[in-house]
């Protein structure tokens, strides 16, 4: 007896004239820095060109996402496109600012440092109690990042993960490069470690009022700003950058086929957990469709699926809606869901109400960075050089 | 009761839309939200990296001196040692050389003495009480200031002195 395909019943594909209506919404989202280029006043084609194609790129993907009833592929390129071209898209910006990507202790004090999402768990408290910024970046940048993680955070919960991080993309393209795991079995108490490390950097960086986890921990400085590695504090610290980033996000996600640096060490992530504790959207296992097969556990990236999980029917806090259990059941028994409404029915329109708010965070966040990448890459390819 | 649960939940997830369509333009085309609530908050830079708020301004006719409190900020009470931050601001330009005694407690005597070489941003000091420990370094900061709802770029030479606290 074969398994029902997930096309027949509890469907997900949709007729094109369903899915080119659903699709026309975010549109403008898609083309917002197309918009931006051609009102600027200095619109010219090297600036149109990658904006355009980012733009058709953005749609089309939506509407390939709502035609095709599969999440997960197409997510994931784009995510993966956003994390390559995020370091050509930032990096040219401190060179043709200060020169050099290399923080100095004067750029420090200048507050000259870029404000990012991650830094969200390291600047709440002493904001919240004292009233200050604990980052030596723009504190206005700053506020603005507090109110697009908040609002993303509301609305997708740990979606950010997979919809938002601009960092994500770089583990999860090495996770699916291997077509089968080298290390088939990775301890599951390790998925406490992000929330271990979220309380440390939480208390330590409001006992010390530095950025203790940008200062120290974070992996994705390779790929954007660090200090200038010129006293024996920031040599220390670039080396630890550079081990976290070849381990976490290079060798352990093509050994073990899992996004180990998202799972198993951030601590911005193990923060977004507690968003979905709130968040109206979630992941859910039909426990009338599902055989028991754990496909969905031995699928999903970031170890949000385990056999309690499959009794529940419920995804762990940890869950970052890719869609790649989804997509991956072959009984169709695990759908994107809405809380308080009955499983298993209409789990399309839950699985839209997602996109929604998940597509637009990619498409003005990511569409942002591939776009100006792009741009970076032409501008080297027609003039030499990318400033 | 299940009705009113489905209801709810379909509203809540209908409302995530509009709430991340606020965020991104806040994040894209509003940053004067980002402004306002910066300036009805009161957020400000830890002075470990702006330096604390000037306490007092020495008009020397082509520059300014600015000496900022003493930091000795923690979270819970105050640390045992800390810094503080003397800044001098071009009115017109900035002397080739600086001497300048220092009430860093604001008691009504000099507490060390700076000499500034400012065309090679190198410093000499002379301590006067013991809890003042050290010259931690010299710095060109090119500082961007948000005064009420508009911006400044404040270009300073600064330097940063070691301190013990003095009260404990």
């Amino acid at each position: 007896m074969t398994a029902p395909a997930r096309t027949q019943e509890g469907s997900s594909r949709m007729p094109i004239w369903k899915a080119v209506l659903l699709t026309l919404p975010v549109v403008p989202f898609a083309s917002s820095h197309l918009m931006d280029e051609l009102t600027s006043g200095e619109a010219q084609l090297i600036t149109i060109i990658p904006t355009l194609l980012v733009w058709i790129l953005l749609t089309v993907f939506f509407f390939l996402m709502l035609v095709t009833g599969k999440t997960y592929r197409y997510r994931s390129a784009l995510f993966i496109l956003v994390a390559f071209a995020l370091p050509v898209y930032l990096i040219p910006q401190f060179f043709e600012a200060f020169g050099t990507n290399m923080l100095t202790e004067e750029m420090t004090l200048s507050a000259r440092a870029k404000f990012c999402p991650l830094t969200m768990p390291t600047v709440l408290l002493p904001a919240i109690l004292k009233r200050v910024v604990v980052f030596p970046g723009f504190v206005v940048e700053g506020a603005l990042w507090f109110f697009l993680w908040l609002g993303a955070s509301l609305a997708v919960g740990r979606g950010w993960c997979s919809w938002g991080c601009f960092y994500g993309g770089g583990d999860e393209f090495f996770s699916r490069l291997r077509k089968k795991p080298v290390i088939k079995h990775v301890d599951r108490k390790w998925r406490f470690l992000p929330f271990a490390i979220l309380l440390a950097i939480v208390l330590l960086s409001a006992v010390t009022f530095h950025p203790i986890y940008c200062e120290w921990l974070c992996p994705f400085k390779v790929v954007s700003e660090f200090e200038a590695p010129t006293i024996l504090r920031t040599q220390v610290s670039l080396g630890i950058f550079v081990s976290l980033f070849i381990g976490l996000v290079i060798t352990l996600p093509l050994l073990t086929k899992k996004r180990i640096q998202c799972a198993l060490f951030c601590p911005f992530g193990a923060m977004q957990s507690f968003f979905n504790k709130i968040n109206i959207f979630e992941v859910r296992i039909d426990p009338a469709k599902c055989t028991q097969c754990k496909r969905c556990i031995r699928e999903c990236p970031t170890f949000s699926l385990d056999e309690g999980s499959l009794e529940s029917g419920k995804a762990l806090m940890s869950c970052t809606k890719c869609g790649q259990c989804v997509d991956a059941c072959p009984q169709g028994a695990i759908s994107y869901h809405i809380k308080g409404t009955p499983i298993g029915i209409s789990p399309n329109v839950a699985r839209v109400l997602f996109l929604y708010p998940a597509y637009i965070l990619l498409s003005v966040l990511g569409g942002h960075i591939v776009a100006y990448g792009l741009w970076r890459v032409l501008k080297l390819i027609t003039t030499g050089s990318m400033i | 009761m299940a009705k009113l649960k489905s209801v709810l939940g379909y509203s809540v997830a209908v409302l995530s839309i509009p709430i991340m369509i606020a965020a991104v333009l806040i994040w894209t085309v509003l940053p004067q939200v980002g402004i306002q609530f910066v300036s009805a908050t009161g957020l400000k830079h830890s002075a470990n990296w702006s330096g604390g708020e000037v306490v007092r301004t020495i008009n020397h006719g082509t520059y300014e001196t600015r000496v900022h409190r003493m930091v000795f900020d923690a979270l819970i009470g105050e640390r045992s040692e800390g810094f503080v931050q003397v800044a001098w601001s071009p009115l017109d330009a900035l002397p080739a050389r600086i001497d300048e005694e220092i009430d860093a407690d604001g008691d009504g005597q000099a507490d060390f003495r700076v000499e500034v070489d400012t065309a090679n941003k190198a410093s000499m000091l002379t301590p006067y009480t013991p809890w003042v420990l050290g010259l931690e370094g010299t710095y060109r900061l090119e500082v961007v200031v948000l005064e009420g709802t508009t911006y400044r770029l404040d270009d300073t030479l600064a330097v940063r002195v070691r301190l013990k606290n003095p009260s404990r």
